[in-house]
């Protein structure tokens, strides 16, 4: 496929054209006649310099924004309202997955095969799709409630399925080519969580000194004024039980 | 399921106005229910009365903002603060639907200090029942075309 070749040559050779970066002799494509001769030692594909002018430069012109023709190009970007609809579908079809098929669900816990009744160790949710623009890499970030055993066995269960999870994706969407999928483990939430928490903590710790210090002041003079704390402050009458 | 109360007539179940304020729970259940684009959260007793709920359209939220994780960790803060004060200790939650109200509002709970005994997923599945409405097909962009199924709009 030659969709692929071009991939794989960007690895190998490819800097992305800049004016600034012509002077570089990294990119391989040899136009100037000064490096004609030169044999390049990193490219592994290619022998001769014939050769290496010829296949790298028409895979090459793939990424070359300037001064070639557009209609060699094999640029495939979609509608960016496009991606966004598809990414927005795959979530649906990903997370009505994720509840309702079997093979899923066993390998994302498998107590369930045990016939646990629902009663879950572990909560797995897709938080986020995220489609690159041609549509062909979704990534998918999952969250993982649970301990830490738990949210290894989920995350490890689902990475396995993902050939599986990509051909039932195939089947129930309607698409011409069915994206890779990626599983990629989603540690926002819980951050976010942990940082409310943290500022909750601030929150009371806060108002548990602010507490103390009206309490230091009012014990300082325990004994005069016992009738006047009695009125202004009903606090005092007060006995928590817990 | 719901246990019905004997009001009319009885003494001693006591003034009924004491009945909304004074029940002591120390253990109830937390419903989520967690769709797309909201979350709702309803606190009951273990019979399945509900003794308060909040979702994160009645916390303020509106729109797309209603289906984020964050406002759903204020949908259960809000609905468990009046219940935390009541005395209840220990919950079963029991989450319903896809959606990122499910992780969000799980956490919070826990945040809260309320001890989760169970939790449990209690998706509506049919055992293959009545028919789900027809695939929505797109209008064509380009050379392909998505068709939609018109889901989670029951559960």
């Amino acid at each position: 496929m030659p969709h692929l070749l071009v991939h794989h040559q960007l690895y190998l050779h490819q800097q992305p054209l800049s004016p600034s970066s012509l002077s570089l002799s990294l990119t391989h494509l040899h136009r100037r006649t000064s490096f004609a001769n030169n044999l390049c030692d990193s490219c592994s594909i290619t022998t001769g310099i014939s050769q290496h002018l010829m296949t790298p430069l028409k895979n090459v012109r793939v990424l070359r924004p300037s001064a070639l023709n557009s209609t060699t190009s094999i640029r495939c970007m979609a509608n960016p309202r496009r991606v966004k609809m598809v990414a927005k579908q795959i979530r649906r079809e990903l997370s009505d997955m994720l509840l309702t098929d079997k093979v899923l669900q066993y390998a994302v816990l498998p107590e369930v095969a045990l016939g646990a009744d629902r009663y879950l160790s572990s909560l797995t949710t897709i938080s986020d799709v995220e489609v690159s623009s041609d549509l062909q890499v979704v990534k998918v970030y999952v969250s993982v409630f649970g301990d830490e055993r738990g949210r290894e066995v989920a995350i490890a269960g689902l990475k396995s399925k993902a050939k599986y999870v990509r051909s039932e994706l195939g089947r129930r969407m309607k698409l011409r080519l069915t994206p890779e999928i990626r599983f990629i483990e989603d540690e926002s939430l819980e951050r976010g969580s942990r940082v409310i928490a943290i500022l909750d903590k601030l929150k009371n710790e806060k108002k548990s000194v602010e507490d103390q210090d009206e309490g230091q002041s009012e014990s300082s003079y325990p004994s005069e004024d016992d009738r006047d704390w009695d009125v202004d402050d009903p606090d005092e009458g007060i006995v928590y039980i817990k | 399921m719901v246990k019905p109360i004997p009001r009319i007539g009885s003494r001693k179940n006591g003034r009924i106005g004491s009945r909304k304020n004074g029940r002591r729970i120390p253990k109830g259940v937390i419903h989520v229910q967690a769709s797309f684009n909201n979350t709702i959260v309803t606190v009951t007793d273990v019979g399945g009365r509900v003794v308060s709920w909040s979702s994160a359209g009645a916390c303020g939220f509106k729109g797309t903002r209603r289906g984020t994780p964050f406002a759903a960790q204020t949908a259960a803060g809000k609905a468990i603060r009046t219940v935390v004060d009541q005395g209840m200790q220990r919950a079963e939650v029991m989450i319903k639907g896809p959606g990122l109200g499910r992780d969000a509002a799980l956490r919070a709970i826990r945040r809260s200090g309320i001890l989760l005994s169970f939790v449990r997923d209690v998706t509506p599945m049919p055992h293959n029942g009545c028919r789900p409405p027809k695939k929505k097909t797109c209008v064509k962009i380009g050379t392909e075309d998505i068709s939609r199924e018109r889901n989670d709009s029951m559960i």
